[in-house]
């Protein structure tokens, strides 16, 4: 275990978006980090079962943190967003948290993995404390603090409202639509299991 | 320079209840990553995004104030989330360039 107090500075910085594909045949949702210049919206390809389609391309950077007294580095390849919580859902664990840390002067801030269909990518608990301590490090001390929580807290996806800290639609010369909560219910979306079975086609 | 004062030299709109404090510099960007990646605590963000996920952004780099340039209208939900949490969202009908201009001729420069 490093003695070091780090002093982290962000490092390795990246531009680019945060990609989510849906699956219209089982409902699916998987999210990666894309280099592209130009990525493409409704951009669509067959995998087995499913049907994969482009729904957002969200303007975004991935980096790394690395100490300044020790040159210890943390990398953040599986972190896909922070969310911030609007309270959506008194019972969810985030929001009690979120209203204990604000009534003692910090404030929550959700950490995500990249999503892969059924699971999600979980970011260890010892980079999340690397991170909280990079953000409070660029923050006035006197003022509140930042903590990370895990999205594995989260009681139920389909209830969450919460905000991505995403650059959504900056590619557009229109105003960009509301974004659709990313978790939420499409149960009326889903295709019947046994006729999507049969004839699996792009609606 | 305090946010107050600030608003007293430029005429410029308060739009949330704050906690005065003092500006360190000025960021401009209209993305969140570029905040998040390079802004400092302290500084006034000019921006033309009004989506309340600014708020989270400002917030979690300690921006002074976040002023909202060409007169863009702000949603009311972005103004409430920026009183709860004493963030200053001003606003002014000028355009980012002439507002740099004026900032710069203030004394503000790059955080």
């Amino acid at each position: 275990m490093s003695l070091c107090q780090h002093r982290w500075e962000m490092d390795d910085v990246q531009f680019g978006f945060v990609a989510f594909e849906r699956c219209f045949h089982c409902n699916g949702l998987r999210t990666f980090f894309s280099l592209e210049p130009t990525p493409v919206i409704g951009d669509e390809y067959r995998e087995g079962q499913c049907y994969w389609s482009r729904a957002e391309n969200a303007q975004s950077f991935r980096f790394g943190l690395r100490c300044s007294r020790c040159g210890e580095r943390q990398t953040f390849d599986e972190l896909m967003g922070l969310l911030f919580c609007t309270g959506c859902d008194a019972e969810c664990k985030v929001d009690e948290l979120r209203r204990q840390h604000e009534t003692a002067g910090s404030w929550v801030l959700v950490a995500f993995g990249f999503m892969d269909r059924e699971k999600r990518a979980s970011v260890p608990e010892a980079k999340l404390e690397a991170l909280a301590d990079y953000f409070n490090q660029r923050r006035d001390p006197s003022r509140k603090q930042v903590r990370l929580v895990s999205y594995e807290l989260i009681g139920d996806f389909s209830r969450c409202e919460g905000d991505f800290l995403h650059d959504v639609g900056m590619l557009s010369l229109q105003p960009p639509p509301p974004r659709r909560p990313t978790f939420e219910s499409r149960a009326a979306d889903i295709p019947d299991q046994e006729t999507a079975d049969d004839d699996p086609k792009p609606r | 320079m305090t946010i107050q004062s600030l608003v007293e030299k430029l005429g410029l709109k308060p739009l949330s209840t704050f906690e005065d404090r003092e500006i360190a510099g000025v960021f401009v960007s209209d993305m969140l990553s570029d905040v998040m990646a390079g802004a400092k605590s302290g500084a006034l963000w000019l921006t033309v995004q009004t989506h309340k996920s600014l708020v989270p952004a400002a917030n979690l780099i300690d921006v002074a104030a976040v002023l909202i340039t060409s007169g863009k209208a702000v949603p009311q939900d972005t103004i409430d989330l920026a009183s709860k949490d004493q963030i200053a969202i001003l606003s002014s009908e000028l355009p980012t360039f002439e507002l740099v201009g004026k900032l710069y001729a203030l004394g503000l420069g790059n955080t």
